[in-house]
């Protein structure tokens, strides 16, 4: 999928939702998909480092990578919103 | 597999998204999560990982910064010990796809199959789920001293030990199953791939995904799934031999409980 095409098909879900959804098909909603996961990137691969970090969290504590870190290891998850 | 599992196996987990604070603040209070949940605004961190979505236009309110989503089992030493993205961002895995070996130890449910050939217990990595999640099975086969049982790579009429799901609740599956050895069998006179030593073998599988209650426009892609209590169903297939004979193909039917979880709403809205 070219990115003018991601562009468009992104674009014209958003409008279709604002105005209530309705019309949107079970084929547009594929597209849809498709359109924001195309060549999807997964970031370090297994055996490499990840990158160090500190983060807020939801009580406004800070907490580092090597904080959050159990002695085993961390389920670390990226996940879109909490909001939507 | 829940958190406190987790914590049982010395893992910590922890959520990162590009939300403000206080947002995760008004999200963690709603559904009483236990774990971090990080801000990341502006998505530093995910950028950092290479893993901001670079589908969604800059200019999009809403939608721009969020992740590629997936999860990591980050080591101590901050290597990654495993992950796991999927394609479809509405397919959301358990935690216990990511920890195949122990969730396959430690099980959910589990229901066991005995014959003269064998005892094959089936494990599921949870007893609860939400539809659209991947789950992790455990095969465990203990061989009667003297059989033997067909590898995957055996050719022909013979059948291969293969564990099959037909639970309409089951999108889809897969099995791992250790090399087989090459074996004259005097039986047959032949060398066939068998396996004559206990089996442990892991496995996937993905619950059907349904759409959430407000979204009625993706009720074509499939008949939404009610929570509730459900079995899943398999067949457990074999063929045992030993020196002196060997028997005809077994298939055998399973059934492993599971709750199937309602899905969520979306979180009120932060108070600002």
């Amino acid at each position: 999928m070219d990115s003018h095409t991601k562009t468009v098909v992104l674009h014209d879900i958003i409008r279709r939702f604002a105005t209530g959804g309705k019309d949107i098909t079970p084929a547009m909603w594929q597209d849809f998909v498709e359109a924001q996961n195309d060549g999807y990137r997964t970031g370090p691969a297994i055996g490499e480092r990840v990158p160090d970090f500190t983060l807020s969290d939801q009580h406004g504590d800070s907490r580092s990578l090597a904080a959050l870190m159990g002695p085993k290891g961390l389920l670390l998850v990226f996940t879109r919103s909490a909001a939507w | 597999m829940t958190l406190d599992t987790l914590r049982t196996h010395g893992i910590q987990a922890a959520a990162i998204t590009y939300d403000a604070r206080e947002t995760l603040q008004a999200f963690g209070e709603a559904y009483h999560i236990r774990y971090p949940l990080l801000s990341d605004v502006g998505s530093r961190v995910i950028r950092a990982f290479g893993i901001l979505n670079t589908n969604i236009p800059e200019d999009h309110p809403m939608m721009y910064g969020i992740p590629w989503p997936g999860n990591y089992l980050i080591a101590p030493d901050r290597s990654v010990q495993d992950k796991l993205f999927l394609r479809d961002y509405q397919l959301r895995p358990s935690a216990a796809v990511l920890l195949r070996t122990v969730a396959a130890a430690v099980g959910g449910t589990a229901t066991q199959i005995t014959t003269d050939v064998l005892q094959a217990t089936i494990t599921l990595s949870t007893d609860r789920c939400f539809p659209g999640q991947e789950l992790a099975f455990g095969l465990n086969v203990r061989l009667t001293p003297g059989w033997h049982v067909y590898g995957p790579s055996v050719a022909g009429n013979y059948q291969a030990l293969t564990v099959t799901f037909d639970s309409p609740l089951v999108a889809e599956y897969s099995l791992d199953l250790p090399p087989s050895t090459p074996v004259l069998l005097k039986a047959l006179g032949e060398t066939l791939p068998v396996y004559t030593e206990d089996i442990q073998a892991v496995g996937t599988l993905r619950i059907k995904w349904s759409p959430p209650a407000p979204m009625p426009f993706l009720e074509a892609l499939g008949a939404p799934l009610e929570p509730g209590a459900y079995t899943i169903t398999g067949t457990l297939r074999f063929q045992g031999c030993n020196d002196e004979i060997c028997e005809t193909p077994q298939a055998i039917p399973f059934t492993v409980p599971i709750r199937i979880e309602a899905g969520v709403p979306s979180a009120p809205k932060a108070q600002t």
